[in-house]
């Protein structure tokens, strides 16, 4: 892997970052709206609920962790897509590998520079002090950034094969997830039949594992490792399935077509 | 009509077809050969072969749909040919991919350079894709060379189409290519903008001794930098020569110019003549 190719895809996308002003509110407006929303919700009803804050607005702070990650690979694919870009810097000697690493670098710097402003802004307005969960936090992370890959991966690989039509499922994909990863409740409130197939589903194991730490003060092992092995099947298979789109959209010679 | 209609008034200060070296004195520099491609029951490409030399520039022809494009796209390795070979310094080029294309460059009207980056940003981080050395003077260098260096700081996407049509040429010079694709590069252009490109292209051409594919469909284009010429229809190669060999031998006979416009008509409707 050449890095200076890599960088260059990291580049391409700050300036794109520090031109467009929406681009500059993916970082902070929108994390942090959410999260006052869900913050304040939750000290309205922190009497009835004990720990109502810490599940809602440590939920949320994860949950944004996963989102932009997931939906970032496949908008920035886009971006490039939209400007009429992709063939010139697919032309080049990088290798799609290279760029789709590049992609996740982006989603990662972005989201880091986003989960520090939710940090400030969750100890700010509601004193939740994320730094107090240390290890167990940083291991949620791990997980919910490579599921959050995966996804990204995915998208790019079904935008590349239907193009442009099938671009919303970026934005909807996640939220489709939402309901049963258990973001801001736990697996036992879903019906049997949908816990079964959640346990499947590695980012759940995320949620419950926080929800864990921040009752018992301890880290759950058991739940880091399902979600990391599934993460890892996961991970396998979407290269796989990148590869094959890849190829295929090769040979039917849509790639150029984007 | 003349063939001479929109040329540019310069137009003798380019080197004429016929003073130009013949293309087997170079090293093959890219070498396809019994190329195919198909798009689920249509043949783009059909079992074609041709050879680029060093220091040659190879204009290759052909009506909308004939197959020019796919037949880059292949070279390009973005588009997986179904059968033949493609070898670029003597290398296969699937097999080894990035490390000849360290070497190529590619321009086309049809893609844009970043459109919201200012240009240097958008040829800096070309510069980081093809790992170019002290890339801020290179940049420099050749946006003076191009007559934009007052343009560094606009945004692409400001700028007028001869104005992005020379910030793509110097795209595609970043890395001193020594084998440069061209498909369209001046389409939708003013006579006056082509007529700089192109001089500035030669000059540029001549001073790294790189190759060039050349795709227009402006014959005078072709007229001016080609070595020599594929002609491609339905996916084949019909016709290929020197401008002044086709133009006698499809069009006139005791030519002293080329006419490259009078081949391409010729040649092009020459399907349709057998299908009547």
């Amino acid at each position: 892997m050449n890095l200076s190719r890599v960088y260059a895809i990291v580049l391409r996308h700050y300036y794109l970052t520090i031109h467009q002003l929406e681009r500059a509110s993916d970082l902070f407006l929108f994390p942090i709206l959410g999260l006052v929303l869900w913050g304040i919700f939750a000290v309205a009803f922190k009497d009835q609920f004990s720990s109502f804050v810490l599940f809602l607005v440590g939920g949320m702070i994860l949950w944004v962790v996963f989102e932009r990650v997931g939906t970032g690979i496949g908008i920035d694919f886009m971006w490039d897509v939209w400007e009429r870009n992709l063939i010139n810097v697919m032309a080049s000697p990088i290798t799609l590998f290279e760029y789709i690493s590049g992609l996740v670098a982006v989603s990662v710097v972005k989201v880091v520079v986003s989960f520090f402003a939710m940090w400030v802004v969750a100890s700010l307005l509601f004193g939740f002090s994320i730094s107090s969960f240390g290890f167990s936090l940083a291991a949620f992370w791990i997980n919910l950034v490579i599921f959050a890959v995966v996804l990204g991966i995915f998208n790019v690989s079904i935008v590349m094969r239907f193009g442009n039509t099938v671009g919303p499922l970026t934005w909807i994909l996640p939220f489709m997830i939402q309901p049963f990863a258990a973001v801001f409740y736990p697996i036992s409130v879903l019906p049997p039949l949908v816990q079964k197939a959640v346990w499947f589903l590695p980012i759940s194991h995320v949620f419950e594992g926080m929800r864990y730490t921040f009752e018992h003060k301890s880290f759950n092992s058991s739940e880091f490792l399902i979600a990391f092995v599934l993460n890892v099947v996961y991970f396998v298979l979407v290269l796989i399935f990148f590869a094959y789109m890849l190829n295929l959209v090769k040979r039917k010679g849509t790639l150029v077509k984007l | 009509m003349s063939k001479n209609s929109g040329k540019p008034s310069s137009a003798t200060s380019f080197a004429k077809a016929s003073e130009v070296k013949k293309a087997s004195e170079g090293k093959p520099v890219l070498e396809v050969k019994n190329l195919v491609k198909k798009f689920d029951n249509f043949t783009a490409v059909d079992n074609i072969s041709f050879t680029v030399y060093e220091g040659q520039i190879l204009g290759f022809l052909g009506p909308n749909g004939a197959g020019k494009s796919s037949t880059i796209n292949c070279i390009l390795g973005v588009v997986k040919p179904d059968g033949g070979e493609i070898k670029m310094f003597g290398k296969d080029l699937f097999g080894n991919r990035s490390e000849v294309m360290q070497k190529v460059n590619y321009c086309s009207a049809e893609y844009n350079a970043g459109w919201h980056l200012k240009v240097f940003e958008s040829l800096n981080v070309y510069c980081k894709l093809y790992s170019v050395p002290d890339s801020k003077a290179r940049i420099m260098e050749l946006l003076e060379l191009f007559e934009i260096g007052d343009l560094k700081n606009e945004s692409v996407r400001n700028l007028s189409f001869g104005q992005r049509a020379r910030v793509s040429m110097c795209k595609a010079l970043l890395n001193k290519p020594k084998l440069l694709l061209l498909d369209e590069p001046m389409a939708s252009m003013d006579p006056d903008v082509v007529d700089r490109g192109i001089s500035l292209l030669k000059k540029t051409q001549k001073e790294i001794g790189m190759s060039i594919l050349y795709t227009s469909h402006n014959m005078w284009e072709i007229e001016q930098v080609a070595d020599e010429v594929v002609f491609i229809n339905h996916g084949k190669i019909i016709a290929k020569g020197t401008p002044l060999e086709l133009t006698r031998q499809h069009s006139k006979l005791e030519a002293k110019e080329p006419d490259l416009r009078d081949v391409f008509i010729k040649l092009s409707r020459e399907k349709y003549k057998y299908d009547v």
